[in-house]
């Protein structure tokens, strides 16, 4: 008994030092912007992943600037350093850096992973669309292949969804004395709740940002106000993609659209960017723009600019990101914290229909093209230990958001977060922006075009022919438009 | 000869060839180019190289992020540039904020090295807060102003509001931007143009001012003929600094305005950097860089001939 006692333990002692000896320490290096969504995940990373494989694997998160990241992305992968072996990449991004070769094809992978298509098929189609797909599949198509075909080309999962919403005031918009003179003045209630915000179009929207911007000296809920307050701000600004991300909603939601790449070369760009249903989406975008705060005339009304004066208590009603809602009920950073309710962006009705069309924020995280078989095999787990339904949970209740059907259809998602039942309910509207590499010089010239026109230079249907003229031109050099 | 060599010792041989290297390394003739070798080859590999590398790329159709060969195009990035309304347009712009910031910063410059070469009480520490602006980085001149913008919580908006009532976005406007941006510009570089101007100020002879005083000068006739022949070469040096930097300018527009409304304060740097790192059209953006540098080189050389003619001219 003893003899085999010995044994047992001499076999179980090798078995464990030959396991140690034999494990590897690998370094999977990520490239990811300097906020929450990622910051949790290096801090869950070090505290709870396990490699499946019984390597050493450790998550290094080189944490960038977001005004930086793009820069500093676009010349590590360009300079050929081969820095990283994972990446969180704009959706928009996908196009440029497939294309260079630096992100990696991951249908054989997904092929040959049940886990990782089950993972595929629990997305949103919306995500599985705007985040992985190159050439872009729309979210529709998307859904019918049941989210998984080997026609798909895959190339990214999602790192931290995003849409936008609206940021209410509760204390404004459910005072009884605001709301008689509001129903006195259009004869309707102010949504006090989120499910009031449910029928709310863009005529609702503006009423609400005539009827709060006030002076000051004016009273509003019972108190004068000693500075002027202001109804309504969504993006309206320059930099970045900012006027692009709500001005395409409005273009969806009036019937219109962008040039649909899913479609290339047949797809075209003139009388489609500057469709009668596009300028009349602008015009209307325009016009609410008067209720807004006047940094709205400058051209640089960006999603922090408008979270700020929200957080001042300047700001009736907003649309922003959820990724930017957790400041704003934070009572050590925000006015409003405890009088902030959220609900969905109003929209337009449409063939009888209230259209609520977005674009899609948030960013997929992505493998380059670089790695061995090794580091790509741990570089999947360390995937689907970020979308197993654990990680996923956790990730929410500490303010993120998940792009899966199973956590999203959790009985407690909402519970979660203030904001998440909005979140969830505005999924299904999400669409995404081009993915092609000529991305940057559309998007670049466009903003430019709405930027004249937000200020007041030009107007809507001018703008949007001078961005069809050289969209038209620009996809016709680049052989994407016959 | 070759019988010889085979015969030595190995060692024997790798000392003699050491020593012999040492000898002809430590040779009086060369031993100055050797001693600045490492720094010639520090400033080829990072300075010479990557310029002569870019001038070579800008008759290509290269692409940072494509794999495709590029193909040569000879002069035809030049001439797609030149033809260029968006180029032109930015040239405009930039030669605008130029011209008024830099007049500014001359006047403004002008007019505080002639306070500043007097003595007043304190004068030591006003100096010191004057020069301040042209300490400060780039980014914070940039949000600082961006904010005393702000029609929302910005000073000028509530200046401006003390007397019309209502909100004043500067930014607004094509016209107000470019002023935001010149105003920003000369109240960090005035300072500068002070210090060159100061420093002719202060070695002019006192006995020049007393003699001009016996014979009865007018103030205006002492600084046509004492003050300004004085400052003026170092006026000139300021006019080319602060026109070569300011036409290269990138941080202040693109903190403040990004070019907007719309392009109408891009600048060419900013579009130079939107070619080459955002449209990824690294061949065309070379060609432009160099452009820019033409330009550079041009007005530099006007510079020197200026002051080669006013030389000559001093020497008659």
């Amino acid at each position: 008994m003893t003899h085999y006692l010995k044994t047992g333990l001499l076999l179980t002692a090798s078995m464990f030092l030959g396991s140690s000896a034999l494990a590897e320490d690998i370094t999977i290096r990520m490239a990811a912007p300097d906020w929450g969504p990622t910051r949790f995940m290096q801090e869950y990373a070090n505290e709870t992943y396990k490699a499946p494989s019984g390597n050493n694997v450790k998550l290094e998160i080189d944490f960038i600037p977001w005004p930086n990241f793009f820069d500093r992305v676009n010349a590590s992968l360009n300079s050929g350093e081969q820095k990283y072996q994972m990446l969180v990449s704009d959706s928009q991004w996908l196009g440029t850096f497939i294309e260079a070769g630096y992100f990696l094809k991951l249908n054989d992978l997904i092929a040959e992973d049940e886990e990782l298509q089950a993972i595929i098929k629990d997305l949103h189609p919306a995500l599985v669309s705007g985040y992985s797909t190159y050439p872009n599949v729309p979210a529709d198509k998307v859904a019918e292949m049941g989210n998984y075909s080997p026609d798909i080309n895959y190339y990214g999962f999602p790192q931290f969804p995003d849409n936008y919403f609206t940021y209410y005031r509760t204390d404004l918009f459910c005072d009884e004395g605001e709301n008689a003179a509001y129903q006195a003045k259009y004869g309707s209630d102010l949504p006090c709740d989120a499910s009031a915000w449910e029928d709310m179009t863009w005529d609702d929207w503006g009423n609400i940002g005539e009827f709060f911007t006030r002076s000051a000296g004016e009273t509003l809920a019972g108190k004068t106000l000693e500075s002027d307050f202001y109804g309504v701000a969504y993006q309206a600004g320059k930099p970045l993609d900012f006027s692009t991300m709500q001005i395409n909603a409005f273009f969806w939601q009036w019937g219109g659209g962008i040039w649909d790449e899913s479609n290339e070369p047949n797809s075209p760009v003139l009388g489609v960017v500057n469709s009668d249903e596009n300028v009349a989406g602008f015009e209307r975008y325009l016009e609410l723009l008067q209720h807004a705060p006047p940094i709205a005339k400058t051209g640089q009304m960006g999603i922090f600019e408008i979270q700020d004066l929200y957080m001042q208590g300047k700001i009736a009603a907003i649309i922003d990101w959820a990724a930017l809602a957790a400041p704003v009920v934070d009572p050590q950073t925000s006015q409003v914290s405890d009088v902030t309710g959220f609900g969905l962006m109003p929209g337009n009705m449409l063939n009888g229909k209230l259209d609520r069309s977005a674009n899609l924020g948030g960013q997929p995280f992505v493998l380059t093209t670089w790695n061995d078989d090794e580091v790509i095999a741990e570089a999947i787990d360390l995937v689907k230990w970020w979308l197993s339904e654990d990680t996923q949970i956790a990730a929410v209740k500490a303010g993120g958001q998940s792009g899966l059907m199973s956590v999203l259809g959790n009985p407690d998602y909402d519970s979660w977060a203030p904001w998440n039942a909005t979140y969830r309910q505005s999924l299904p509207w999400q669409k995404d922006l081009w993915h092609v590499p000529e991305m940057f010089e559309m998007l670049t010239q466009q903003q430019e075009e709405f930027d004249r026109a937000i200020t007041g230079q030009i107007s809507a249907r001018e703008a949007l022919d001078a961005v069809a003229e050289f969209q038209d031109e620009l996809l016709r050099d680049a052989e994407r438009l016959k | 000869m070759v019988m010889q060599t085979s015969v030595l010792p190995p060692a024997f041989t790798e000392k003699a060839d050491a020593r012999g290297l040492l000898q002809w390394i430590n040779a009086p003739e060369r031993r100055g180019p050797l001693l600045v070798a490492p720094a010639l080859a520090t400033l080829f590999l990072i300075n010479i190289l990557p310029l002569l590398w870019s001038f070579g790329l800008s008759f290509f159709n290269y692409r940072a992020n494509r794999q495709a060969l590029p193909r040569f195009k000879g002069l035809e990035n030049y001439a797609d540039l030149l033809t260029d309304d968006r180029v032109w347009e930015r040239f405009v712009t930039t030669g605008l904020i130029v011209s008024s910031s830099v007049a500014l910063q001359l006047m403004i410059g002008f007019g505080l090295a002639l306070l500043f070469a007097k003595n007043f009480p304190m004068r030591r520490l006003v100096l010191m807060l004057v020069l301040t602006p042209m300490m400060l980085s780039f980014v914070s001149v940039a949000i600082f102003f961006k904010l005393f913008y702000d029609p929302t919580l910005g000073i000028l908006s509530w200046f401006v509001s003390l007397f019309t009532g209502e909100s004043f976005a500067l930014l607004s406007t094509p016209q107000g931007a470019i002023l935001g941006i010149v105003v920003a510009d000369a109240w960090m570089w005035s300072p500068f143009v002070m210090l060159l101007v100061l420093a002719g100020l202060v070695s002019v002879p006192g006995y020049l001012y007393e003699a001009a005083e016996i014979d009865r000068a007018s103030a205006w006739t002492r600084f046509r003929t004492i003050t300004f022949p004085y400052v003026k070469s170092l006026l000139l040096l300021a006019l080319l600094f602060r026109t070569i930097e300011t036409f290269k300018t990138f941080d202040l527009v693109f903190l403040i305005t990004e070019g907007g409304p719309g392009s109408s304060t891009e600048t060419i740097a900013i579009y130079a950097y939107r070619l080459g790192f955002q449209f990824f059209r690294t061949s065309e953006a070379s060609a432009l860089a160099y452009m820019i540098l033409f330009v550079v080189i041009v007005l530099t050389s006007i510079y020197l001939y200026v002051v080669k003619r006013r030389n000559a001219a001093e020497e008659v």
